[in-house]
This record gives structure tokens, C-alpha cells and sequence, in this order.
């Protein structure tokens, strides 16, 4: 019996061997392709999130209420400090609801006064989370909103109190977002009272590092953090957090976006801020130039 | 067994397919968007070092070539590599299978530790070599122990749940042979 299958090996065993090599080639071919030349393996990788995702969607939706609920009901276990808590911090909230609105009527008045008006071109579209990055290593979240919607890389994605992340990587019905949390997030920022500008760039921890400030000194924790919009990368002005100090002395962001429950997004449409590229012409009312200039022109250049 | 062996093997077969894409799936539930400080197992190459050990011909190398790609893409890594490797460590697994067979748990488990720390570790260099960024190594540590302490979980679950064990020294294949 034992010749039997020896014999049996002879045939199949050289051709698995073959099989198992060309697939090794295969992967490993995928995997340097990807390396030279990784945004169309990136494409690829979309279309088959794409393609796989919306198929998990139905059954995603309802399992992972199932656990949320489960993990509620521990919070159950201490309802009621939770009530003596939740009481005093309401407390707290009327007297900060009061002065909130106070600012909000002299902002209303402020804003009427210099005639401002409020950049139109920001509006945004909603996507829901319908998964995390599955790996430990990753910071990033799909929505179900694409190409079909309308969403562009590299757009700033929300949660209503503050910026979450960017686009990157968009299929016909969903949109990757990299959280500012991720390892390669870079987003340029502005430190608000002192006007310093910055990088903050992702570490993978909860409160990403802010790097290349000019003065760290006139940094103080508590001051907020917004983009820069400098190298067009979002549009200037969006909250991102506040300034905090680790133990190690290390400037990092406090997040304001409420990573924890990150469900609804709004992703901002972003058609970018307008370039200059006239260098300024004499102004001669459609008239064509006198001709005693066209000869200064020439010596001049 | 009362079924046939043929129909035993495709439907353990596409059993090995369908925990794959489980696990992948309860991976990818929106349940964590802030960064931990810890790694949970790998679950996906624990279960599928004991299923390649217990019974080979249920987890064919096309099946764990595509499963490890699909989570390659599905989980943002650089897509290919941990396939191939995953594809050499499942194949040197393989080839053990037969002598673990007989040996004790304990050989099996200390096999499987030093197949995957060397899986991590290529991985890493790799890596490395090609400049590509990469996870701390803190969390890729904590995976991988995380992963070598739950084999003995994903073993169990196989046996018991799944009813993938050693076959016996009676048992012949569909030609009659021993496996």
C-alpha cells in the first residue's frame, strides 16, 4: 500500500510542486507590481472592496448592532452613578448653554455688522461607516458613498464636531476615509490664538503628534487645532482638536472628531481654492496697447 | 462515516472557506475606530495552520492563497506578500503534517510557534528591505503571541466544532489508500 501511494505522488507530486510555484510567482508578482507601481493596484484593491463589501453590508448592520447593544447593556450595570453624573454635567451644560447662546447672538450681530458671508462652496455630502480597516495596524474607515455620489479623493470627510480624515481611494459605491489617527496621515495645521503653523501626522495612537511648529513656545495645551489649507490639501479653517501636552513633554492633538462612534461622516466638497496665475496686465479698457510702450516692453525684456 | 468521501471533502472543503471569510468578516465590523494599544489574534492563520495539520486535503493551496490575498486587499496591507508567505508556511506545514501526526500537542503547538514567528519575522524584514511603511513592532508582537496562545482555542474549535481531527491509522482515502 505504501508503493501504492508513492506511486500515486510520482504523477501528482511534481505538478502540485509547479502549481504551488506559480502561484508563489503570482503573489509575489502582485506584491512588487504593487510596489512600483501601486496607485493601479490600488484601483484594483477598490474595485474589489467594491465589489466584496456592499455583499457583507446586510448582514454587518445588524450583527454589529447586536454587539453595540451588548456593550451597552454592561454601562447598565452602573445606571445609576451614571444618573448622578449625567445630572451634575447637565447642570454644568445649562450654565455653558447659556453663555453659548449669548456668543451665538453676538456672532449673528458681529457677522451682520462686517457683512460676511460664509464660504457657499462648502457643502457635503453624508456616507455611512459600513466597516473599519479590519487590522490593528490601519486607521481607516469605508463609506458607503463613491464615485457614483460624486466623491472626489483626497475630499476632508467630518463627524459633525470635527475633521475625521481624508478620501483615499474611491470605488463606484464606496470611499475609503484614512483617519488622522493612521500612520501615514499628514495633515498641514494652524495653531488658532498664535497663528503658528504645522504638521500633525498620525502615530497610530489616539492623540497624533503636531511636528515642524515654527515656535514651540508660543504653543500652549488647550489652543485649538485647524487645518491650514496650505498646499490645497483640505480647505483652511476645519476644527481638528486641541492642543495637548503628552508626559514626554511632545505637542500632540486632542481630537475633537468623537472617534469612539464614528457612524454618520460628511464628507466636504472641495473644489479647491482658486489660483492666480495672471501676472497682471496694464489695464486699457479693450483698447490695444499705445505703440511708443511696445518698444519699452521689448528693452525691458 | 456515513456519507461519501467525496462529498465529505468538498463540503469540509468549502467549511475551510466559509470560517475564512467569517473571520475576515467579523475583522472588518465597524467596531473599532480609535487606535488600540494591543493586537488581537490573527485568528485566520491560527485556524488555518490547525486545519493544514489536521487533515491537509480540506485546505487546498488555491483556497489559502485566496483567502490570504482577499484578506491582503480587504485588510490594506501590501497585497501578495503575506499571501506568499502564508502560502510557504501552510506548504512546510504540510509537509510536517504526516510525522506531527503522532507526536504530542505540545510538539505541534512549539512547531506552529516557530513557523509563524518566522512568518512575522520574514514578513518584517521584507519589508523593510523595500522601504515600505510599517506597523510598530510592539503590535506585531502582541499579534503574534496573541495568535501562538489562542492555537490551542482554534485547535479546539476545529476538533469540536468542526470535527477536523487526525485520521486514524484505519482510515483510507477514496482509492483505498492511507492517508
Amino acid at each position: 500500500m505504501a508503493r501504492d501511494r508513492n506511486q500515486g505522488e510520482e504523477y501528482s507530486g511534481p505538478l502540485k510542486r509547479m502549481l504551488v510555484g506559480l502561484l508563489l510567482l503570482l503573489l509575489l508578482g502582485i506584491f512588487l507590481v504593487w510596489r512600483i507601481d501601486s496607485p493601479r493596484v490600488e484601483r484594483f484593491r477598490s474595485q474589489v472592496i467594491d465589489r466584496v463589501m456592499p455583499s457583507f453590508d446586510w448582514t454587518m448592520a445588524p450583527v454589529t448592532g447586536a454587539v453595540n447593544l451588548l456593550r451597552n447593556y454592561q454601562s447598565y450595570q452602573r445606571i445609576v452613578e451614571q444618573n448622578g453624573e449625567l445630572r451634575r454635567e447637565l447642570q454644568q451644560m445649562k450654565a455653558w448653554k447659556d453663555a453659548a447662546l449669548q456668543l451665538e447672538q453676538e456672532n449673528a450681530r458681529l457677522l451682520d455688522l462686517n457683512n460676511v458671508r460664509l464660504d457657499p462652496q462648502l457643502t457635503y455630502i453624508t456616507g455611512v461607516v459600513m466597516a473599519d480597516s479590519g487590522s490593528p495596524f490601519r486607521q481607516s474607515v469605508l463609506l458607503n458613498v463613491g464615485a457614483r455620489d460624486g466623491i472626489i479623493d483626497g475630499w476632508a470627510a467630518m463627524d459633525g464636531l470635527g475633521l475625521v480624515g481624508r478620501i483615499s481611494g474611491v470605488g463606484q459605491h464606496t470611499s475609503r476615509v484614512i483617519l488622522l489617527t493612521d500612520t501615514s496621515s499628514r495633515v498641514p495645521v494652524t495653531i488658532q490664538p498664535s497663528g503658528q503653523r504645522g504638521m500633525i501626522g498620525g502615530d497610530n495612537t489616539a492623540a497624533p503628534p503636531i511636528a515642524f511648529l515654527e515656535d514651540a513656545d508660543l504653543v500652549r495645551p488647550g489652543d485649538r487645532v485647524v487645518t491650514s489649507g496650505d498646499g490645497g490639501v483640505f480647505p483652511p479653517g476645519l476644527l481638528i482638536g486641541q492642543v495637548a501636552k503628552d508626559p514626554g513633554g511632545r505637542l500632540r492633538g486632542r481630537l475633537a472628531a468623537d472617534y469612539e462612534r464614528l457612524e454618520f461622516l460628511r464628507v466636504l466638497r472641495d473644489h479647491g481654492a482658486e489660483q492666480i496665475t495672471d501676472p497682471g496686465r496694464p489695464v486699457t479698457n479693450g483698447a490695444p496697447l499705445p505703440l511708443s510702450a511696445a518698444p519699452e516692453e521689448s528693452r525691458d525684456g | 462515516m456515513g456519507e461519501h468521501p467525496f462529498w465529505r471533502l468538498w463540503s469540509m472543503r468549502a467549511a475551510y472557506l466559509a470560517l475564512c471569510i467569517l473571520l475576515i468578516f467579523f475583522n472588518l465590523m465597524p467596531l473599532e475606530t480609535v487606535p488600540r494599544a494591543w493586537a488581537g489574534p490573527d485568528l485566520l492563520t491560527g485556524f488555518t495552520c490547525a486545519w493544514v495539520l489536521r487533515r491537509p486535503e480540506y485546505t487546498p493551496v488555491l483556497a489559502v492563497a485566496a483567502v490570504a490575498l482577499l484578506a491582503d486587499l480587504l485588510y490594506q496591507r501590501p497585497p501578495g506578500l503575506w499571501a506568499a508567505l502564508m502560502v510557504l508556511t501552510v506548504q512546510g506545514l504540510r509537509a510536517r503534517a504526516v510525522s506531527l501526526r503522532d507526536q504530542s500537542f505540545a510538539v505541534e503547538w512549539l512547531s506552529v510557534a516557530t513557523a509563524l514567528i518566522v512568518l512575522a519575522l520574514s514578513y518584517r524584514v521584507i519589508l523593510a528591505l523595500l522601504l515600505v511603511d510599517q506597523a510598530p513592532l510592539g503590535l506585531t508582537l502582541i499579534q503574534l503571541i496573541m495568535t501562538l496562545l489562542c492555537y490551542p482555542l482554534a485547535v479546539l474549535i476545529t476538533i469540536t466544532l468542526f470535527g477536523v481531527r487526525r485520521p486514524s491509522l484505519a482510515e483510507v482515502n477514496a482509492l483505498g489508500q492511507r492517508l
